[in-house]
């Protein structure tokens, strides 16, 4: 096994009297890797510990193998970060500005305004690149952020919220290269994000964090095996009789509002599903397995770490008689 | 689907700290001569310097035999030509009074200029020294780097003390130079080095004390306005309140320029060298052995003591606050 990109032993800070990292002790391999938490969760403060930014009150971490220390630099020589905030160096153009952070980053001046050039490419930035940065719009700051955290060919980068601010061609020109990044450079990602699908699509492991406290952490894949199998099927037509052959089969239902079924599937395969679907001549349109598995596995860890219930999704009724009639629930959704 | 990545890789280990401390300078330096403003002062600085220098030059010329005093004279009759012929065994019986002296004075009167000069730049260089990457967070930028805060710090002084070296260092050891270059005596080559010393001791004084409160001010605030607001209160203002009469001297000591002002008379002493020359030189004339010693009083300082200790308290203030803001937001 790859060495961990990050190590933190007992990784604690507090702020006053708040607690925004409670004893985190994590090795997380290299990969492309979610940091999922709700706001003030402590996913910043862990990213910031990280970097140097904040001084831990207690606990020890190393990245790349070099321990984090006041005054150390050498962990962060070949560290990327793209923070969440609006933030560049006033007064330069697009190309100055990433080829200084290359130089700042150690690289010569020949050689980081070279990498600057084909990230600029990379990052989809033409002409605009030779304007002052205080003039660009919030997507063309979003990716000269994510330019000057990759000029200097890191090992590992920290992306926070990296797509915030982009239209939709933008956020899926970035998540591709996002996704690149690991497979064809060998480069680790961290992203923080709010948007689970974009976690989902890019990342290979997810450590979900609350109450300063890690509370998951694994592949994707390893966590949706641990959710309950969930699989939402989309009728082709005739949906009365896809609830019927279902709860023929002593399968529970539930109809959502947008047409489609949601029901737990008995296997880690759909394949029964189809097979008795075929056996009644109903063609779905379409079967997901776990559609959601992510969302429902953040709500269920961040509300076991508050003490609650999580709120949405609800979970699927015990038992519920296909075929019973609709009846109004408060999310909108009928059984 | 993925993106397909065309990019050269960068595999080298990072060049060193010093390398990565004078890329923040040199792209400050670089920012601000693009603006037509600093280039002004520039120019201003080295006419300055080139006045000095001209100064320098014909003085050290002036006891040459053949040089361009002697030819002045050389038609104006035998009593200018006396004049010049007692000017001239003035200097080489008294070469530590009136080389000294005259380079003292020069070098005196230059620190006015240098002073004023980096005092203009510095108030619009303040705002975009750390006041503006606090505005666009660029702290983050800066410290996700292989650099440290201290790094960052070194940085930013480095291009304060590019500015002072641009419009006073340099102007100054170059008109030395100039003047030394074509001096006909080693006296002047001797005598000038004291004033000459005292001159650079007098400029890194002003360095550190600028360059310290330059960057507390710019590090108060992340508003631009506050900034120079901030800047017209510890410089112009302070130093106008403490500028007058009735003004207690332990209130006046809070304003750097003033501060700086009363330096300036401790370090080129031009009190003594007045008087040495009053006392000293063989002047036949009354008129000028009493205006010199006017002159002496007038340039006469306050409390060293407390002069030091008002620089001192600033610039500890200053770099307090510094360290408290130089933080990632």
């Amino acid at each position: 096994m790859d060495r961990p990109i990050i190590e933190a032993r007992g990784l604690t800070k507090c702020f006053g009297t708040q607690r925004a990292l409670s004893e985190v002790t994590i090795d997380i391999p290299p990969g492309a890797i979610g940091l999922l938490g709700p706001n003030g969760a402590g996913k910043t403060t862990f990213i910031k510990c990280l970097l140097n930014f904040e001084t831990p009150t207690a606990g020890t971490a190393r990245v790349l193998g070099r321990e984090i220390r006041p005054g150390e630099r050498s962990s962060r020589e070949r560290v990327g970060y793209s923070p969440e905030q609006d933030c560049h160096i006033p007064g330069m153009a697009g190309c100055e500005y990433v080829t200084y952070c290359g130089q700042l980053s150690g690289m010569p001046f020949r050689k980081a305004r070279q990498r600057a050039h084909e990230i600029l490419d990379l990052v989809g930035m033409g002409q605009e690149r030779y304007r002052l940065v205080d003039t660009y719009s919030t997507g063309m700051k979003q990716r000269v952020k994510l330019a000057q955290a990759l000029v200097h060919d890191p090992d590992l980068v920290f992306l926070d919220e990296p797509t915030n601010g982009l239209d939709p061609s933008g956020r899926e020109h970035i998540l591709r290269l996002i996704g690149s990044l690991r497979r064809e450079l060998g480069i680790s990602v961290i992203v923080s994000s709010h948007l689970l699908h974009e976690i989902e699509r890019i990342c290979e492991r997810v450590v979900i964090i609350g109450a300063g406290r890690v509370l998951e952490h694994d592949s994707i894949a390893a966590l949706k095996d641990r959710h309950r199998r969930v699989v939402e099927i989309a009728p082709s037509g005739e949906p009365e009789r896809f609830v019927a052959a279902l709860a023929g089969a002593g399968v529970p239902v539930e109809r959502l509002s947008n047409g489609r079924l949601r029901l737990e599937s008995r296997t880690e395969s759909a394949e029964w599903i189809l097979t008795l679907l075929r056996d009644h001549r109903l063609p779905p349109a379409e079967i997901v397995a776990n559609p959601n598995a992510l969302h429902e596995l953040f709500l269920k860890a961040v509300a076991g770490a508050n003490g609650t219930t999580p709120a949405t999704p609800p979970p699927l009724p015990p038992t519920v008689p296909a075929g019973a009639g609709p009846t109004s629930s408060n999310d909108g959704r009928h059984a | 689907m993925d993106a397909t990545l065309d990019l050269s890789r960068w595999r080298e280990a990072p060049l060193g700290l010093m390398h990565r401390r004078w890329a923040i300078v040199a792209a400050g330096l670089r920012q601000l001569l693009r603006t037509k403003f600093f280039r002004i002062m520039l120019f201003l600085a080295w006419g300055v310097g080139l006045a000095l220098a001209v100064s320098g030059f014909l003085f050290t010329q002036s006891i040459a035999t053949g040089g361009w005093l002697e030819s002045f004279v050389a038609d104006k009759g035998a009593r200018a030509q006396a004049i010049v012929s007692a000017f001239t065994a003035i200097v080489l019986v008294y070469p530590d009074v009136v080389i000294g002296g005259m380079f003292s004075m020069l070098y005196w009167l230059h620190s006015y200029a240098g002073l004023m000069l980096s005092l203009i730049t510095l108030s619009t260089l303040v705002p975009s020294l750390v006041t503006r990457d606090r505005a666009c967070n660029a702290l983050s930028i800066y410290l996700s780097r292989p650099l440290t805060s201290l790094d960052y710090l070194l940085g930013k002084l480095g291009i304060i003390v590019g500015v002072l070296v641009l419009l006073w260092t340099g102007p100054l050891v170059a008109s030395w130079l100039v003047s030394m270059a074509f001096a006909p005596e080693a006296d002047f080559f001797t005598h000038s080095l004291e004033p000459l010393g005292r001159a650079l001791l007098f400029n890194l004084a002003g360095l550190v004390a600028l360059a310290c409160v330059a960057l507390g001010v710019s590090s108060i605030s992340r508003s631009t306005k506050a900034t120079i607001f901030l800047w017209i209160g510890a410089w112009p203002l302070a130093f106008f309140i403490a500028s007058f009469p009735t003004t207690p001297e332990w209130l006046s000591s809070l304003s750097f320029h003033w501060d700086l002002n009363q330096l300036r008379g401790s370090i080129f002493q031009m009190e003594r060298i007045l008087t040495d020359a009053a006392d000293s030189l063989p002047l036949v004339d009354r008129g000028i052995t009493e205006g010199l010693r006017h002159m002496a009083d007038d340039v006469r300082t306050g409390d060293l003591a407390l002069t030091l200790s008002g620089l001192a308290a600033l610039v500890a203030t200053s770099l307090v606050v510094l360290f408290r803001r130089l933080r990632p937001e």
